[in-house]
């Protein structure tokens, strides 16, 4: 068996011309901010990926709340495996996010800031999550128990997004809904690289769903060799 | 420009440099799961034939 039978050929292929599309927009085609310079690039990387988290937190919680009312694994499988390619997305935005501030702020991390602090509080759920479901044995309280957490974790997106409304931070203003104004191209460019990084998260989603369809083979297959 | 260029290149790496991780991470987990199944479908054969 092949190793990317779970991702089929032709989306493989659409997802590598999307990304290195992305890196021609996002290094030769889009021009230069004035005031942060080149180092502003690393939006097209911080944002879209904050994006994806959020799609991928917010697609988890509704296959839990699908898992909490039918009890059917498949809908267990895809919110596990949308919480944690989801996870990878919020820390790439966490350190690029960093790699950002270093230059401009000055400093890597800003403790009092209410979009850093939310938004790191969001992947400690799901890093939380996702040491729970190593925790439980028994494969259904796993998942129900699970399903709460992603729940309660799909919660915090909007609060992620809002806090640099609701409280007073040095955080950028949201750029899509706030009074910045964005050059067309850099916002061609910001929405592009979306797409390119949702195709990348979909890409992962099918491998760790499959992942997870193989684990629960596993266990069955297991009870009946002990059942013997 | 020059000096910013690190922290562009390091964003760059680190954000790319992850999703390869991941992906070598998913692909030794599924080599390792597939190997189970087998193992175990086999075990379960030659106790069914016993």
């Amino acid at each position: 068996m092949d190793r990317y039978e779970s991702v089929p050929t032709w989306l493989l292929a659409i997802t590598g011309a999307m990304v290195v599309a992305a890196f021609y927009f996002m290094f030769v085609w889009v021009p230069t901010e004035m005031t942060m310079g080149i180092v502003q690039r690393i939006f097209y990387l911080h944002v879209p990926s904050a994006f994806v988290a959020f799609f991928g937190f917010l697609l988890g919680g509704i296959a839990s709340i699908q898992y909490l009312s039918t009890r059917e694994h498949r809908y267990d499988d895809l919110s596990v495996a949308c919480n944690e390619v989801g996870l990878v997305f919020a820390i790439v935005n966490l350190l690029t996010g960093m790699l950002w501030a270093k230059p401009i702020w000055g400093v890597y991390w800003a403790w009092g800031d209410a979009r850093l602090s939310t938004m790191l509080l969001l992947a400690l759920i799901y890093f939380a999550y996702l040491i729970l479901r190593q925790s439980v044995i028994e494969p259904t309280q796993r998942a129900v128990v699970c399903a709460v957490v992603s729940i309660f974790g799909m919660v915090d997106i909007p609060i992620v997004y809002m806090a640099n409304v609701w409280w007073r931070t040095q955080h950028p203003q949201p750029v899509l809904s706030g009074d910045g104004s964005l050059d067309p191209r850099m916002r061609f460019v910001l929405y592009f690289s979306t797409f390119a990084f949702a195709f990348v998260f979909w890409c992962l989603v099918r491998v760790r769903r499959r992942i997870e369809m193989l684990r629960r083979e596993a266990d069955g297959l297991r009870r009946e060799v002990h059942a013997l | 420009m020059e000096e910013n260029l690190k922290w562009l290149w390091g964003a760059f790496s680190l954000a790319w440099g992850l999703h390869l991780a991941y992906v070598f991470i998913l692909g030794r987990r599924q080599k390792s799961l597939r190997e189970q199944v087998e193992y175990l479908k086999a075990q379960l054969e030659d106790r069914g034939e016993r």
